[in-house]
């Protein structure tokens, strides 16, 4: 028997373990779909006009064709998806419009996969062309200010006369790439149809969104559609939406009467689902002589499609990290012939926090200053902008031990000093925060004998939310972990909420403890035998009926600002090694220290990879990862997995990663802060300015390149 | 005429009949034999996440190697056993250790890249008892991970490491009644695949099909399929070919059968030149290694394939043979333009030949890329100088990436023959470069990058042959 203290804290290999090294987990595009039939996508080569006519003869022909899906045969079958955000999604076979480059429009399907593919090589396409936007300055993308409404503009003093009357300035413009997310399992769609009944296996990070939103697509009950998704290989944000390419499947699978499988290939990854958009900065701060902030002015521009309002909106966070009399915030979009972003591990963070603390670190220079210094100078006591305390603000702490740990007190700060042979070395830090978000959930509990098992139609997106399920059942139930088991992803289970933001632990552990409680109480009454409840989790501050929006599959969330009692983050420091080749320029990262203090740590475990992972998703952006666009055809060029650079083992400096503890009672119940994006916000100024440091140059558009160092 | 793909897969003998002859192993693991363990990541060789372990007989032993199914033919399979992370269980269901240190260490996260990890550190542990840090690096720098970080996936390697019961499970007897004497012939759907085991029925062939497609590793050729959707009617395979796979040692040098693998193929050129060894951990994967071919990277006529800079610096000659004989070339002058080589109808590559490096001859080889590993380069240099006495007597000087073609840098050359190396001369040198190459830029580097690296690199070829001591490689794997 466990007693309370001996589970949740301790690290534990994941309880999925055994089954990921066998090959014997189910990813969706693994399950069984026997008599299935192949579909292969066509899509657009060009970027803006109108598919004027198809050529389908030659397909037709190939053996094995069954079907061929175009507007002109399913256009009225299925809806757009819903989309995430204000403004309009992208249409695919419902029209002969084309919105972007490599736009869904027409799916083959065989009875094999070579026939599909095969087959859809041979689908000759009339367009009638139009010139298409790439990307910012491209002539012919519209620039417009975001609508109010998704996001807010935080606004505090008169930033203007502030900034205008400040000694010391900086103001300064930067710029974050397009990146893919590129999971590695890819985008994959199997649909049958039993009667009226559907059945999806597709990786998904929010089952009960895509049950309901393919039903609407498709005009049918949702209570018809079951979504599995045991395993998901990799989403960080990609799989989050519903996209177009599931509906037809659904229709194709209905037109044959057989099981439709698809597996996107890696470069349709790169137009079908969505991306990273590129982001462009203006930032102004102001200091006094001594360091304190007194304006800080953030502009952002996004870049989305023409018809999508999709926005990050990074500002709510900026805003609000230091304190800062004088603030003002906005965001503009700029509509272009691309297919609409989507979320990406710290969608908001990630691109919106690199002009700031690259601004800090400027800043810090020209007021030569240690630049751990100005941010203690400037740590907030309260959150800046509504004036609210902080849940737990540890941002401070993170910084001491990582510093410690990194040996920045021996840092010769100026630019170029330190050298290592033909090695310019380079030590840079910034801060790392990423909101406290919280999701309604349910939760399924059943108790037999010493044997437990938990449902709930979470995700284990690799986070181990398996696992700290079981610990957090075991804990509850005062039963040890190997006696629990767990189902997820699957829509016959309780609802949960989407698995992003950072939100997913907080929001199914409480689900999870809520009807472990219901179970406690019932064995309390001396009811033996077999215990069956299931409870919901409400987060406060959002009312009861929110549980039922993520039934419907939408979404419900407490946000870590904007609550009414307390503004949540959790925070993090890191501190890089960079070293730049004298003669051939070329940029390593030997190590990195990084601090966070995230609140409860269920398992530490599982927790200290998934900052690690941030972390090299961190070095990975600001070195690395750049989706290019031929400006010319609005088009992905690099789109594989031998042009997207994603890091190979051998990129991977030797990382250390500082849990400093923190107890926040004030976030949720049990103090959970959530894991999954903080790693990755800030790390790439903290490259930035390490190769400051190492070289005198200030790049303030990422990724940086080789060609920045000659 | 056809006749069945009999291959061992996790020990049983299959023989398949009807499946078209370009499809790859990971569809069949995955479609027909319901192996679902092994992972499409990108159908191209580049993630990892479809590793197996192929087993090939020799003298009586079963030799084991990793290689992506994604880009493996089916028919290429022919004759050999194939091992998938399904298999590695022991009869009494325990984990293998590699399975066992990676649950222990949390190599693994959302998992999918997982079983192509653990095939890759399976394959090495089988193939080495002690397996070095650098061992263990270069076995996994063909597998992506997006989740881990890679450091929880080392320690599960070193932990596996420290295991005895290491052996991949392996029946020679079974592999033995399936090999061939004569070419393998099959056909399916309209499409025929032809893998001849003698250089006789190789050019004899190749003259009945002269369109066919040559298949050595199919590291290039399988992305023509799984990515450009070519359909290829007739292949024909080299890589049974025994006479292809051989390396000698002559009077004259090193002989490298075209369809030696690189793996092979390195391990010869290092112990000819220990330079080269650097370089060749970063060429490609292991598993792109074991699978791609000298012959197949020269003959596809890359600009930017690793191979032929340095076998050019090195004077290499090309052997090209047809049924009506057999011609030798150098091997720069097999490059006639952009994907355009100096093959004619009939002909295929036979061996590379290396001519001994004469005494005095310093050679260095340099690979600059984004990425450290897995990473095209973005220029390939390859400098081969005679120097007597501090004068160079002769200068063969080679780049990737700089040209339409592996292209040799005769101005650059000349500026050096004869002269005293020294500053002035290598800056005349340095200078000449300008002339011998106009760069594009592409996505890997600008024009002006890639110029600006092919002179330093030749700079850095000065420093490491006039001042040994100065540290001028690149930064090593984190220790």
């Amino acid at each position: 028997m466990a007693d309370d203290t001996s589970i949740i804290g301790k690290a534990r290999p994941r309880i999925d373990g055994p089954a990921k090294v066998t090959g014997a987990a189910r990813y969706p595009s693994d399950e069984p779909a026997p008599g299935a039939v192949w579909a292969f996508l066509v899509t657009s080569a060009i970027a803006r006009g109108k598919v004027k006519s198809f050529d389908l003869d030659e397909a037709k022909a190939v053996p094995g064709v069954l079907d061929i899906l175009t507007h002109w045969n399913v256009g009225g079958d299925a809806k757009p998806p819903a989309p995430t955000s204000k403004g309009k999604p992208t249409t695919t076979l419902e029209s002969d419009r084309i919105w972007h480059d490599g736009q869904i429009i027409a799916v083959v399907v065989a009875e094999t996969y070579e026939a599909a593919r095969e087959a859809a090589n041979r689908v000759h396409v009339d367009y009638d062309e139009e010139k298409p936007s790439a990307t910012f300055g491209s002539p012919g993308a519209q620039e417009e200010k975001r609508e109010p409404g998704d996001h807010e503009d935080p606004k505090i003093g008169d930033p203007e006369k502030a900034f205008g009357a400040a000694p010391v300035k900086i103001d300064q413009r930067y710029e974050t790439p397009t990146q893919h997310h590129n999971p590695m399992e890819l985008f994959t769609t199997t649909c049958f149809w039993q009667g009226d009944k559907l059945t999806i296996y597709e990786p998904s990070q929010f089952v009960y969104g895509l049950k309901n939103n393919v039903a609407k697509q498709l005009g049918i009950d949702p209570a018809k559609v079951t979504v599995v998704s045991r395993f998901t290989g990799g989403a960080f944000g990609s799989k989050g939406g519903t996209t177009a390419r599931t509906a037809w499947i659904a229709v194709a699978a209905r037109r044959l009467k057989r099981p439709v499988k698809l597996v996107a290939t890696r470069d349709q990854g790169f137009t079908i689902a969505t991306y990273r958009a590129e982001t462009r900065h203006r930032l102004r701060l102001g200091a006094d002589a001594n360091g304190r902030l007194t304006a800080l002015i953030h502009e952002g521009w996004e870049l989305t499609s023409r018809p999508s309002q999709y926005n990050v909106s990074g500002t709510e966070s900026t805003a609000r990290i230091y304190a800062c009399p004088n603030v003002e915030t906005a965001v503009n979009l700029v509509h272009a012939d691309r297919n609409t972003p989507g979320f990406m591990r710290a969608p908001p963070d990630t691109p919106y926090m690199f002009p700031l603390e690259s601004a800090m670190d400027e800043l810090a220079y020209a007021l030569k200053m240690d630049p751990v210094e100005l941010r203690r100078l400037n740590d907030a006591p309260k959150d800046p902008i509504n004036g609210l305390p902080w849940s737990s603000r540890s941002l401070m702490k993170c910084y001491d031990a990582a510093a410690e740990r990194f040996g920045w007190k021996q840092r010769n700060p100026v630019p170029g000093a330190m050298r290592d042979g033909d090695w310019k070395i380079g030590w840079g830090c910034a801060t790392a925060a990423y909101p406290s978000n919280i999701a309604p959930c349910g939760a399924t509990v059943r108790l037999d004998g010493d044997k437990a098992s938990i449902g709930l139609a979470g995700q284990d997106l690799g986070t181990g939310a398996y696992t700290v399920i079981a610990m957090t059942a075991a804990q509850a139930l005062k039963l040890p972990v190997e006696n629990v088991s767990v189902e997820l992803g699957h829509t016959d289970l309780p609802a949960a909420s989407l698995a992003a933001g950072s939100s997913h632990t907080a929001s199914i552990c409480h689900a999870v403890a809520a009807a472990c409680d219901k179970v406690n109480a019932k064995r309390a009454q001396g009811e033996t035998g077999v215990i069956e409840e299931t409870a919901a989790n409400v987060p406060n501050g959002l009312p009861d009926s929110a549980m039922d929006k993520i039934n419907h599959g939408q979404m419900a969330i407490s946000r870590g600002f904007g609550r009414k009692d307390c503004t949540a983050y959790a925070f993090g420091a890191h501190f890089i090694e960079v070293r730049v080749h004298g003669r051939t320029g070329e940029i390593r990262t030997p190590r990195m220290v990084s601090a966070f203090a995230s609140g409860t740590i269920i398992n530490p475990l599982t927790a200290y990879s998934q900052y690690m992972g941030g972390m090299i998703w961190g070095i990975s952006a600001a070195l690395f990862e750049k989706t290019e666009i031929d400006l010319r055809a609005a088009r992905y060029t690099n789109d594989n997995l031998a042009d997207y650079l994603i890091p190979v083992n051998a990129d991977a400096p030797e990382i250390d990663v500082l849990l400093v503890p923190e107890e926040d009672n004030a976030v949720n119940p049990m103090g959970i802060k959530g894991i999954g994006e903080i790693g990755i916000v800030g790390v790439n100024a903290a490259v930035a300015n390490a190769v400051f440091h190492a070289t005198g140059r200030r790049i303030r558009r990422l990724p940086i390149r080789i060609e920045d160092m000659v | 005429m056809t006749e069945s793909i009999r291959f061992i897969l996790n020990g049983e003998l299959r023989e398949v009949s009807g499946l078209p002859p370009s499809m790859t192993l990971l569809q069949y693991l995955r479609e027909r034999a319901h192996l679902t363990g092994t992972k499409e990541g990108c159908a191209e060789g580049d993630c990892g996440a479809c590793t197996v372990a192929i087993g090939r007989l020799n003298n009586g032993k079963v030799d084991y190697q990793s290689i992506n199914a994604c880009i493996a033919f089916l028919p290429t399979l022919d004759g050999r056993e194939v091992v998938t992370v399904e298999h590695l269980k022991s009869k009494t269901g325990q984990l293998n250790p590699v399975q066992d240190a990676m649950v222990k260490c949390h190599g693994s996260q959302c998992g999918f890249c997982t079983p192509g990890f653990v095939m890759a550190l399976s394959t090495l542990m089988h193939n080495c008892k002690d397996a070095k840090d650098d061992d263990i690096q270069d076995a996994i720098a063909g597998n992506l991970c997006r989740c881990t970080g890679y450091r929880p996936i080392l320690d599960a390697a070193r932990l596996a490491n420290k295991s005895k019961d290491r052996e991949l499970p392996s029946d020679v007897n079974a592999l033995e009644k399936i090999q061939r004497k004569k070419m393998f012939a099959y056909e399916a759907g309209g499409a025929k695949f032809f893998a001849p085991v003698t250089g006789e029925e190789l050019v004899e062939v190749y003259a009945q099909y002269p369109n066919a497609t040559m298949l050595a590793g199919g590291t290039d050729v399988g992305l023509w399929v799984t990515k450009f959707h070519m359909d290829l009617p007739v292949i024909i395979y080299t890589g049974n070919v025994e006479g292809l796979r051989s390396i000698r040692e002559t009077a004259e040098g090193l002989e490298i059968g075209a369809a030696v693998s690189y793996t092979d193929a390195f391990e010869a050129l290092a112990a000819y030149d220990g330079s080269m060894l650097d370089m060749f951990k970063r060429f490609a994967s292991v598993h792109i290694r074991n699978a791609g071919t000298v012959g197949g990277n020269i003959a596809n006529g890359s600009p930017i394939g690793d191979g032929p800079p340095p076998l050019i610096a090195l004077n290499a000659k090309l052997v090209l043979r047809s049924k009506a004989g057999a011609r030798t070339l150098n091997l720069e002058d097999f490059f006639l333009a952009y994907k355009k080589q100096d093959r004619k109808q009939g002909e295929i590559v036979e061996k590379i030949i290396v001519p001994k490096k004469p005494a005095g001859v310093q050679f260095r080889v340099y690979k600059i890329s984004k990425r450290f590993d897995q990473d095209i380069s973005a220029v390939c240099g390859a400098f081969a100088a005679d120097i007597q006495n501090g004068k160079v007597v002769e200068a063969r000087i080679a780049f990737g990436g700089m040209a339409g073609t592996p292209k040799r840098a005769t101005h650059a050359e000349n500026a050096l023959k004869g002269q005293p190396w020294n500053e002035a001369t290598l800056q005349k040198a340095v200078a000449a470069l300008d002339k011998d190459y106009a760069p594009m830029t592409d996505m890997r580097a600008s024009a002006k990058y890639r110029a600006d690296v092919a002179r330093n690199l030749l700079k850095r070829f000065f420093i490491e042959t006039t001042e040994p001591d100065v540290e001028t490689q690149v930064y090593r794997y984190a220790e």
